[in-house]
This record gives structure tokens, C-alpha cells and sequence, in this order.
């Protein structure tokens, strides 16, 4: 077991926790869009990070992937810890206006208006449709593709993998484009943020085994109106 | 004792040859045709029965890229450079047979009488310490036994024979070394760090994945010298407890790659690579991985991941791959440049490397020095070294006379440090302290011609494209920060959007996971922090001042000339025939054209495209004379607006300089009645009282002043400020504003002893005597200190006075650094005008109260100062005396301080230079309708300014008089008439160079004051202006297409 010190409580952790887990044992609420419990941690989002060390060597981490260390001081709100939160929002929130959970946060971290040129992205590479996929569903249907300004989430040029089940398990853990998979015009209905997919509820009848995790799916709802 | 397959290198016969010539093959010079020149010479030498003597050897970079190919004569140490194989059967039958060295072919600095021949004795080289590139140039690459002969691989026996692993690990611990990928981890520390972990498999990697713009220190090494890494690696593997190494290099690396691949075998073959290496028992196998070219593989984790065949993302530290690296074994990272050290640190002992640089920085590190300047290549230098030394000693200064601002180091994640910090020795802690990094050691120089804004978005562009992705701030962040430089760089910024830019760069800085995104900020708050003005002046102003930014600059000549004067336009009309048109364009924006048209600083041709691109401007000033010459000044009538009230409110205008006659034009075509107070017997001011007349015939001077005197525009000669009026009185008078423009008409003194005995003249002073007077001052042998303009127009007007022998000018600084115009400079060297640079009067020497010489003191260059100059030292014991009969001090002009002194009694505030406090954008001083514009405001300045002020000072007392709010946004200038280039045939477009300026003859002009530079004529005139690259085309022609594309519309409907 390890000591660190939280916002000024003393916390002993075992060996190969993580700061999120840590701090969220103790209460301290740390948002993320990045991290599910049950995949493995990635650190993409950034919306995690906390302020550890002593002043005036402080550093920022996200708190999602850096583990405990014996000692350890971890601030979870401090002011830079803040200011580095909301910018992250407000760079969020230019880029995917439409998710509700964006809209949220910005409503949390009292962003009213972001100065960036509008975007209209619905997918923000958290990488949790990738994870699923690989961790969970075993399939390792859909990978990220390029860097930069131009990664995106697909599979090697854009043809369907054979590996995927059309689980939908990449459309239920999306923490963005939920507004996509509830939009109300049928076309649009199904989110195909990660490119693989072809709605899984159209193609329903051609797959005995298929696992559909949405829980009321719209898309199948609207679907089925549609007969 | 070869394990491996292959075969031992067959060993080349050991014959003595008389001469080497080392033939450069790095990469740069590869690119210039070097393996053409070596099978040149190789064939020239065969064919003169020289190849018994005579042996051709290729090898790895010798650093001095600019000038190849190259070769190096040993053991003469004569250096060619610039060879074509053109030059190689002269090279062989001069040199070599008849043994007289081409002095043609040797290395001649740039502006230097003669040619250096040994390469020890060139700057670039001189100043150089080499220890990881100790065998650069000597060795061939291909061949291990090269290596070997120079004490190659004998640190690696040495540490298996003689030492234990914990000593291996230990010296190099005391050397001080530390990691030259940038970060400066010390990499003794690293090493144990990597020893102590209890697993049975370690590895060790070398990072050879350079991508940084503009660096070539990591590949000039795997090319030049490959065995240094790997005997290095060998070392570290040995003192690790590693027995696999891999060395990670970027597929654009092609030859490094063949030359390293090359290396392993060849070391495998002799058995200092492999399962038993010098029979100690010691297993060491290197494997080269080839990296896709992605930047972010020079972070050590997405390297690590990029060998294991995974996407190179970085991952979290800790753990940190000493403890858990490739596939989870603990891993040893160490840059090219970092390995290539060890071995030498072995051999000689960590105290001999500590002892060289810093005390928190040892040993040399490597620098590719790249930019705007004279000598790029590759350098290596003790730890220590100054910005300044680098750049200008090794560097030799800017390729340019536009001076150098700043230099940018450590590749895209570096930063800026501007000139006036090159006095900062180099070391990881003072790099950083000043903004930026040492980063792998890419070194770019940047000169006023480059725009800060422009830089920044110009990495910032290339972080976008190469951050992983894989981070939301640094992915967005990069993308983000690039679109508000962008805007900036567009004239669409606002200082809103320059606070958002700060404030995500910190934010960005901040909350990335990897190194890159952490120093992705760098480009930008580096040159916020040192060039913020830059800036500002981009979205307050619309202005790019070094004149990049296109959507702000438009034509580069039009944006450059402080009147908006489109040179492109009449240059255009020029290459046309269509002379008058080219009159009126420039009539209408300058009121002086054919006194412009001979003295103007011609700003216009500071950033030409043309010389830009081919080094030498568009003779823009020369055509607006051509022009001048040949058109009559009568077919422009300007046009005249009406005023506030009918009858005309009266401006006084005090000064009949070119600010004030510009002033008195424009409100006169305003409807303005003004009267101009003038305290000399005739009007021109400065023009006429400090331009000498072969520089600008009176004749020209009064036509032109007299063109500009209307029904609307009063001339009171000799009326002085503050003896003869007062501005109260003025005010009183009825006048509704008043503009001062009373020039600067004092010279600053020297502060030595005896300077008013007689024979010592100010230079303002001794020109205006002449000018105005006809006295002629000069006898004698006469002095002139200073270097600017004054001084030079000083001594030519001397050199022309009939009781005068002699005339040197003397100058603190060197002769690159002279602020005078190049031509007028060339034109008094040609009369036969002595220059004495790097020399600073101590004292004047009299007799009699009347000079008869002065002491002066040598002066050799040392730091740079605050202006990015570099500050003149006096060199004790170099005192020498000059017996002069005349001197002129032509320092630095000031105001008339008794001018000032008048105005300030009037209750107009001054600063501390003796000028007329002003704000520059208004022009208003601290009274209400008093207005002030030109030298007296500005200091001594050039004529355009001076015009450029009374332009504006119509506007603004225009204005003022209408009671209109006076500061108006900034807008963006930019070509508007399009004006069709003419037809031409091929041969035509091939241009010849710039027109060479005709001047009088130097014997017939050294008689007398006619005119020194002449017109040109029309053929050249039309062939110097179809050279214009015709900057403004871009804006126009996209214009009239879309005015053609609605006229066409309209006719058809």
C-alpha cells in the first residue's frame, strides 16, 4: 500500500491505482469523456487533469492514466487545474455543439460562449468505440486511421471489417454523438461516427446472433415506425 | 574474430599515395552533383598518369554544406568549393601537375579582397571544436578499417578489457553528459537508472527519427561517421547489460540508412558486433528499424511503440521505459548525437570531457545552422559557446544588409531568441531561460525580411499535421492556434483573438500528455514573449513589417513605401511604353517625384520579390527618374477639393522642408489657404541645406518647389520661429492651425577633448555652409567620422572643394554595418575616398587652436548590443595617431535644439532626444491645433518620411478642422488598376540581371558638382521593368475577372 496526499486528505491505495480512481474513492468529482471503467485507460480527452507535486514544480496529468506514487500530492481543483478544464470544454464545445453531454459540461464549467470558429464535428477521437471494440467485444473492427488534423475512426480504407458483429457496442459507449443516434428524421438517424457501421437494427434480420446494447434504441424505434 | 557469414571487407592495398583529396558525399553536396565531380576527377587523374600518386576519397559530410561539392587537399589542407566538373581538369593540370593551386576554386568569404586556401583557416572552421565529428571528412564512411585507423573502436575495448560495467557507467555519469535529443536528461543517471533494474532482457535504442525542419545533425553523423554509434551503443549495451540494440531511422534518410546497414555488417564480419565480442564473453546485435516519417516518433514512447509494430502513440511516463520499455523490458533511449559521444568520453577520460563547457552543460554539441545566413552547414562547438559567436563568427553574419533578428532553435517545438539576447552562452538552462530549447540542435536565422507571425504559424501548420492526435488539447489546441495565426497573418486578427491565442497556448502547454504537445506552444509564446509588436502591428495596423504576409502586403514595393506609392503600377506602365500613365501613378501619391526619384532610400525595393528571389531588387527609383526625365510634369493636374467654409481657413506651415511644402500642397488642394514660414532666404529646408548638388541639381530642387506654389499657398522667406512670430501669435493672426516641420539641423558631438578648435565642423553645419553659402571649408587632408549617410555626403562634397588632398571617412563599426546606402558608399570608394572602419576618435590634436590631427583607437567586434549589432570594442595599445587638417563629425544629427528649445517655450512638449513630442499616428502635440511632423518629431529621417508625414498632416489638420474624429481604423491596402502585362517573346522573358546604374564618369565628376547618377534609356528602362514579377497581379487580375464576368452579364442581359 501506498500513501498519497488528495486535496489534503491522506489516502492508501494499493499499488497500480490511478489518481481518477483514487480521487474518485474519496469523492472528488473529476469529469472525463474519455474513460469508462472496465476499458483500459487512454488519456485522450484530457478533461482529467490534475495538479500534482509540490509548488512551484507542479505539473499537470491526466488523472485516467497516471498511477499512484507513494508521497504523491494531488490537487483535483485548483485553479490551474480549472483553467485548463474550461478551456478544454470551450475547445469542445466549438467543435461538437450538438452532443447534450458536451452541452452539459459547458453548462457545468459555466462556459456561455466559445470563441472559436463554429465547428460541426460529432466525434471528438476519445477513442472509446475503439476500445470497446478491441477490449470487450474482441473484434478490433475499427482503429484510428492518420494523425493530426486529420485522424478519424474507421477501418483501412473505409471497407468493412469482417470482424465486425454489428454489436453497437462503439454507438452505446459514444459519449458525442448520442444527438445523432436520437435525431428525429430517419436518415439520419444512426450515428456512423465510426464509419464501420451500417445501422445495426437495419440489418438486423441477417444476423441471428447480433447484440444490440441500445436501450431504448431510437434508431430501431424509428425504424420499426417506419414499417 | 568474424561469427557472421559475411565476409571480412576486402582490405584495400596498403600503398602510399602523395595526396589525398577528400571528396565530400554527404547528402547536400551529393545534391550538387558531387559524385559527377568525383568520377571527373577520378578519370582527369587517370588520364594525367596520376593515379599512383594521387587518390580520391569519398567520405561522410564536412559540414560546410553551403558551398559544395567540395574537396579537401591533404596534407596541403587546401579547400575547393563550389566545384563543377567543369573545374576539374584546370584542378588537375594546376594543382596537381604543375602543383599551383587554383586560387578560383578556393573559399572566399563574401566581401573579402582574397581567398583563404587552407580550411584550418576558415572561419566556418576555425571556431569549430570537434569531437563527435572528429571524423568527418577524413574517414570514408563505407570502410571500417578507416575507422579503426583512427583509433576506432579501441573505447569499446578498452571498456570490455579493462573495465567493469558499474565503471563504464559511472564515467560517463562524471563526464556530465547529457541527452543531446533535446531534454538534456543526464545520461550517466539514465544508464544506472536502466542497470538497476532486475530483468534478464534490457534493450537499447537509438533514436535516429530527426524530423525537425531545418536539422541534419543526426543523419550527418550516421553518414559521415557510422561506427562512432555504434561503438557507443556497444559501450552502453556493455554497461547496461543489454544485448540488443536497435537504431531507429526515418526512411527519408536513404543514404544513412545504406551507410548504418553498411556499418553493422562490416562490424559483425571483424567481430565487434555479435555473440562474443573481443572474447569477453560479451553479446551485442544492432538492428535498424526504419520509421515512416511521422515527427511524433522522435517522442521516446511512441518510438518505442512504433519498433513493437504498433500506431506511435505516446503513453503515459511513469513508468519510463528504463523500467518499462520495449515489449515491457526495461529499455535505454539515447539520441545519435548522445551515442556518438561515449565512445570518446571512454577513451579520454570523463575529466577531459567535463572539463569543455559549462558547469551544467559538458562537452561539444552539434548545430545545423541553416537560415539567412552566409555560411550554413554544420557546426560543433564547446558547450558555452555564445548565440553570437555561432551566428556571426562561424556563421558569418547575415547573407543580406538586412540585419538578423532572431534565431530560431530546437526545431518546431524551439523557440526565438531575438538578437539582442545572442550574447547568452549556450547551454539547456539558458536556452530555456530565453524562451526556447535546445531541442536536437536545429539552428534557423531569421533576418528583418522574416515575419515573426508567419513563423509561428508556419510550425504551428507543421504541429498540426504531426501531433499524434491521440490528446484533445494538443490535436484541436495545434489546429486551433493555427487558424488565429492564420487570421492574424490574413489582417483578419483581432487583439481578442490574440488574448484567446495566449491564453490556449498556456492551456495547450500545459495539459498534453507527450513532449510534443507540451512545447507545441513554444512557437507561439516565444514570439509573443520577444516580437509581441509584430503582432499588434499585424491587426491594429493591417502591416506586416518584414513584408511576408501577403493578403496584408499586396505589392511588396506598395506596402513598403510610407506614401503607398505604387511602384508596381508605373513600373507596369513602364514596361508598356505608356510613360505618362506611369507619371501620373506616381504623381499622385508623391508631390517630390523627381527629387524622390534621386535621393529616396528606395524602401520600395527592400522587399522586391525579385530580390528576394534572385538578390538583387527591381531598379525601382532608377525607372521613377527614367520617368521623370521623360515626361513634362505639366499633364498631371491634381485635383482639387473644396474646403470646410468658402473663404478657406488659414494653416500656417513652419518649415518649407518636404514635410512642410507636402503639407501646404494638400491643404491647398483642400481649398486651404496657407502660408509657409521659411527662416532661410528660399525654400527646400533640409533638401536643399544638407543634399549636396550632384546628388540633387538645384535646378531640379527649385522646379519642383515652385510647381507646388499656388494661388492658395503664401511664401514667407526668412521668418524665424520664435524671433519673428510666435504660434500664439500665429494663432492670433487668424490662422486656424499650425503645423511645425522644422527639421533637424544640429549635429551631435563627439565628447572628446578639443572639439571646438577650429578646422572641426559638425557635419549638418559644413554641408549647409556649402550648400547654402558656397563656403568651402575643407583643406587639406580631411576626416569624416560617422557612417551614415551625412557622413558620406560629407565627405564627397569635401573630396570636391578645391584646397583638399585627401578625404578618409572613419567608422566605429564595420563596413557591412554602415547605415549609408551601398551605392553612395561604392560611389565614393570609386572617387577615391579612403574608408578607416573599426576606429573611434579618442582625441583631437591642435596646435594653435587649430586641429592638426586626431587619435584614434582600433575597435574589434564584440558582443551583440541591444540593436543586434555587434558592439565595437577599443582594443588597448592600438592607439594611432592621423594627422588631419579638416574634420568633419558627422555622428548622428539632432534636432535644432534651439528650434526645440523655442517650441518648448511655447508650450509644446519635447522629449529627451530634442525632438517634438508627437503621437505618430495624429501627428497632434500636446497643444490644440498644433501639429508636428517630420525630422523634428521623428529625428533625423529620410525625405519620404518627411513627405509621408506632411501628407498625412493634411489629412489630420483637415480633419481637425471639420471637427471628424481623427484615428481611423487601419485598412488594408492592396493593388486595385490592373494593368495588363505586355506580350513578350521567349527571348524577352529570359530576363538579364538587374540594369547596372549609369553614373558620370569618376574623373569628370570628381571636378565639379554636376550630377553623378544619370537616367536610364528607354530600352533599359523597358527591360528593367519587364523584370517586375509583377507582385500586384495576383489582387488585380482576380478583380478584373470578376468585373469582366459582370460586365459580360449586364451585356447579355
Amino acid at each position: 500500500m501506498i500513501t498519497i496526499k488528495i486535496n489534503g486528505l491522506d489516502l492508501q491505495v494499493e499499488e497500480g491505482t490511478t489518481l481518477l480512481e483514487a480521487a474518485r474513492f474519496l469523492g472528488f468529482p473529476i469529469p472525463t469523456l474519455c474513460h469508462v471503467d472496465g476499458l483500459s485507460p487512454y488519456g485522450a480527452c484530457r478533461l482529467c487533469v490534475v495538479e500534482i507535486g509540490e509548488e512551484p514544480n507542479t505539473k499537470l496529468v491526466s488523472s485516467c492514466t497516471y498511477l499512484a506514487e507513494d508521497g504523491l500530492k494531488v490537487r483535483t481543483a485548483s485553479s490551474r487545474v480549472l483553467r485548463a478544464r474550461k478551456m478544454i470544454v470551450e475547445l469542445l464545445l466549438a467543435s461538437c455543439p450538438q452532443s447534450k453531454v458536451i452541452q452539459d459540461l459547458a453548462s457545468k464549467f459555466d462556459v456561455r460562449q466559445q470563441r472559436f470558429k463554429q465547428e460541426h464535428e460529432d466525434c471528438i477521437l476519445c477513442g472509446l468505440c475503439v476500445r470497446m471494440c478491441e477490449e470487450q467485444m474482441m473484434a478490433k473492427a475499427i482503429g484510428f486511421r492518420d494523425r493530426g488534423e486529420g485522424r478519424s475512426i474507421g477501418t483501412p480504407f473505409d471497407i468493412r471489417s469482417e470482424e465486425c458483429r454489428l454489436c453497437g457496442g462503439c454507438i452505446y459507449i459514444c459519449p458525442a454523438c448520442q444527438l445523432r443516434c436520437t435525431y428525429n428524421e430517419p436518415e439520419k438517424a444512426i450515428c456512423g461516427g465510426c464509419a464501420n457501421l451500417s445501422p445495426p437494427c437495419v440489418l438486423k434480420d441477417q444476423f441471428d446472433d447480433m447484440m444490440c446494447y441500445m436501450d431504448p434504441c431510437v434508431a430501431c424505434e424509428i425504424i420499426d415506425g417506419k414499417k | 574474430m568474424a561469427t557472421g557469414k559475411t565476409q571480412a571487407p576486402k582490405k584495400t592495398k596498403s600503398k602510399a599515395f602523395r595526396t589525398h583529396l577528400l571528396i565530400c558525399a554527404g547528402t547536400g553536396c551529393v545534391s550538387n552533383h558531387a559524385f559527377d565531380v568525383r568520377d571527373a576527377l577520378e578519370k582527369e587523374i587517370k588520364k594525367c598518369n596520376l593515379d599512383h600518386e594521387i587518390q580520391v576519397i569519398t567520405t561522410g559530410c564536412h559540414g560546410f554544406c553551403e558551398r559544395g561539392p567540395i574537396v579537401h587537399v591533404q596534407p596541403d589542407d587546401i579547400f575547393y568549393q563550389s566545384l563543377s566538373v567543369d573545374d576539374i581538369p584546370h584542378i588537375v593540370e594546376e594543382h596537381f601537375l604543375k602543383r599551383r593551386p587554383v586560387q578560383r576554386l578556393m573559399y572566399k568569404p563574401p566581401e573579402a579582397e582574397s581567398v583563404i586556401p587552407k580550411m584550418s583557416d576558415i572561419d566556418f572552421y576555425k571556431h569549430q571544436r570537434l569531437i563527435v565529428l572528429k571524423n568527418r571528412g577524413l574517414i570514408d564512411p563505407e570502410n571500417i578499417d578507416e575507422y579503426i585507423a583512427y583509433d576506432g573502436y579501441t573505447a569499446l575495448a578498452k571498456a570490455l578489457t579493462r573495465m567493469k560495467p558499474e565503471e563504464v557507467v559511472d564515467e560517463v555519469k562524471k563526464s556530465g553528459l547529457r541527452g543531446r535529443g533535446g531534454a538534456g536528461f543526464p545520461t550517466g543517471v539514465k544508464w544506472e537508472l536502466c542497470r538497476n533494474q532486475k530483468e534478464d532482457v534490457k534493450y537499447i535504442v537509438c533514436n535516429a527519427d530527426e524530423g525537425d525542419p531545418g536539422a541534419f545533425m543526426d543523419r550527418s553523423i550516421l553518414e559521415s561517421d557510422p561506427h562512432s554509434v555504434l561503438e557507443g551503443m556497444a559501450i552502453g549495451g556493455y554497461a547496461i547489460g543489454a544485448n540488443e540494440g536497435f537504431i531507429y531511422v526515418r526512411h527519408e534518410y536513404p543514404l544513412a540508412l545504406k551507410l548504418i546497414n553498411r556499418a553493422i555488417t562490416q562490424a559483425r564480419a571483424y567481430g565487434l558486433l555479435g555473440n562474443n565480442i573481443f572474447e569477453k564473453g560479451f553479446k551485442f546485435n544492432v538492428h535498424v528499424i526504419q520509421g515512416g516519417g511521422a515527427f511524433v516518433c522522435g517522442e521516446e514512447s511512441a518510438l518505442l511503440r512504433s519498433i513493437m509494430g504498433r500506431r506511435p502513440e505516446p503513453v503515459q511516463r511513469p513508468p519510463f521505459p528504463v523500467k518499462k520499455g520495449l515489449w515491457g523490458k526495461p529499455t535505454n533511449i539515447n539520441n545519435v548525437e548522445t551515442w556518438a559521444n561515449v565512445a570518446p568520453i571512454i577513451s579520454n577520460g570523463s575529466q577531459w570531457f567535463a572539463n569543455i563547457g559549462t558547469p551544467t552543460s559538458k562537452g561539444t554539441k552539434i548545430f545545423s545552422l541553416v537560415g539567412k545566413i552566409k555560411n550554413t552547414g554544420l557546426v560543433e562547438v564547446p558547450m558555452g559557446t555564445t548565440l553570437g559567436q555561432i551566428i556571426y563568427d562561424i556563421g558569418g553574419g547575415s547573407t543580406t544588409k538586412s540585419k538578423i533578428k532572431a534565431v530560431q532553435t530546437g526545431g518546431p517545438s524551439g523557440g526565438c531568441i531575438p538578437a539582442k539576447d545572442f550574447g547568452i552562452p549556450i547551454d539547456y538552462e539558458s536556452l530555456s531561460e530565453a524562451g526556447s530549447i535546445m531541442g536536437s540542435g536545429g539552428m534557423i536565422v531569421m533576418d528583418q525580411n522574416t515575419c515573426m507571425v508567419d513563423v509561428a504559424r508556419y510550425f504551428m501548420n507543421f504541429l498540426k499535421d504531426e501531433s499524434c492526435g491521440k490528446c484533445f488539447t494538443c490535436r484541436k489546441g495545434t489546429q486551433r492556434m493555427y487558424e488565429i495565426l492564420d487570421d492574424i497573418c490574413r489582417g483578419e486578427g483581432t487583439l481578442e483573438e490574440l488574448e484567446l491565442l495566449e491564453e490556449l497556448a498556456h492551456v495547450v502547454l500545459d495539459s498534453t500528455m507527450c513532449g510534443l504537445g507540451q512545447t507545441a506552444s513554444n512557437p507561439v509564446l516565444s514570439t509573443l514573449r520577444h516580437f509581441r509588436e509584430e503582432y499588434i502591428e499585424h491587426i491594429v495596423n493591417k502591416r506586416c513589417p518584414a513584408g511576408i504576409c501577403k493578403e496584408l502586403v499586396g505589392a511588396p514595393c506598395q506596402s513598403n513605401c510610407p506614401l503607398g506609392t505604387e511602384a508596381w503600377r508605373y513600373v507596369a506602365h513602364i514596361a508598356r511604353g505608356e510613360y505618362e500613365d506611369a507619371y501620373i501613378a506616381i504623381r499622385e501619391a508623391n508631390p517630390f517625384p523627381s527629387i524622390c526619384a534621386r535621393v529616396c532610400n528606395h524602401p520600395c525595393e527592400e522587399n522586391c520579390k525579385a530580390r528576394i528571389i534572385e538578390g538583387e531588387p527591381i531598379a525601382i527609383r532608377a525607372l521613377k527618374r527614367f520617368v521623370c526625365d521623360h515626361v513634362d510634369p505639366g499633364i498631371y493636374k491634381p485635383e482639387r477639393m473644396l474646403s470646410v467654409d468658402e473663404n478657406g481657413a488659414r494653416i500656417a506651415v513652419v518649415g518649407s522642408g518636404p514635410a512642410g511644402l507636402t503639407t501646404a500642397h494638400f491643404l491647398s488642394l483642400r481649398g486651404y489657404r496657407v502660408t509657409v514660414f521659411e527662416s532661410e532666404d528660399r525654400p527646400g529646408g533640409m533638401m536643399l541645406s544638407a543634399i549636396p548638388s550632384y546628388r540633387l541639381p538645384r535646378e531640379t530642387l527649385e522646379k519642383e518647389i515652385a510647381s507646388l506654389i499656388d494661388d492658395n499657398i503664401t511664401l514667407r522667406c526668412n521668418a524665424s520661429l520664435g524671433v519673428d512670430f510666435t504660434i500664439q501669435s500665429l494663432f492670433k493672426e487668424g490662422y486656424s492651425a499650425v503645423f511645425l516641420a522644422l527639421g533637424a539641423h544640429k549635429s551631435r558631438r563627439l565628447g572628446i577633448p578639443n572639439e571646438d578648435v577650429e578646422g572641426v565642423y559638425p557635419s549638418i553645419q559644413f554641408l549647409r555652409s556649402f550648400n547654402l553659402e558656397a563656403k568651402q571649408s575643407a583643406a587639406g587632408h580631411v576626416g569624416v567620422i560617422g557612417g551614415g549617410n551625412s557622413a558620406l555626403d560629407a565627405a564627397r562634397v569635401a573630396l570636391r572643394q578645391r584646397q583638399v588632398k585627401s578625404v578618409t571617412i572613419f567608422y566605429r563599426r564595420s563596413r557591412e554595418e554602415m547605415p549609408a546606402f551601398e551605392e553612395e558608399i561604392e560611389a565614393a570608394i570609386q572617387e577615391g575616398i579612403k574608408l578607416e572602419i573599426l576606429v573611434s576618435p579618442i582625441e583631437i590634436l591642435s596646435e594653435d587652436g587649430r586641429i592638426t590631427g586626431v587619435r584614434f583607437i582600433r575597435n574589434e567586434l564584440g558582443e551583440v548590443d541591444s540593436s543586434g549589432r555587434r558592439r565595437p570594442v577599443p582594443v588597448k595599445g592600438t592607439e594611432f595617431t592621423v594627422p588631419l587638417d579638416t574634420l568633419v563629425v558627422a555622428i548622428s544629427e539632432g534636432s535644432d535644439i534651439d528650434c526645440v528649445a523655442v517650441a518648448s517655450a511655447m508650450r509644446i512638449e519635447t522629449t529627451a532626444w530634442d525632438t517634438i513630442k508627437a503621437d505618430f499616428d495624429t501627428l497632434c502635440t500636446n497643444q490644440p491645433g498644433v501639429f508636428a511632423g517630420g525630422d523634428v518629431i521623428r529625428g533625423p529621417n529620410t525625405v519620404v518620411e518627411a513627405i509621408a508625414d506632411g501628407k498625412k498632416a493634411a489629412v489630420m489638420i483637415d480633419r481637425y478642422l471639420r471637427k471628424e474624429e481623427l484615428k481611423k481604423p487601419a485598412e488594408v491596402v492592396l493593388p486595385e488598376i490592373y494593368v495588363e502585362p505586355p506580350a513578350r517573346d521567349e527571348e524577352e522573358i529570359l530576363q538579364p540581371k538587374r540594369v547596372a546604374l549609369p553614373r558620370a564618369p569618376v574623373e569628370w565628376r570628381k571636378r565639379g558638382f554636376a550630377e553623378v547618377e544619370m537616367s536610364l534609356t528607354e530600352e533599359e528602362a523597358k527591360c528593367e521593368a519587364g523584370r517586375c514579377y509583377r507582385c500586384d497581379l495576383e489582387f488585380t487580375r482576380r478583380k478584373k475577372e470578376v468585373e469582366s464576368v459582370i460586365q459580360e452579364k449586364v451585356e447579355t442581359r
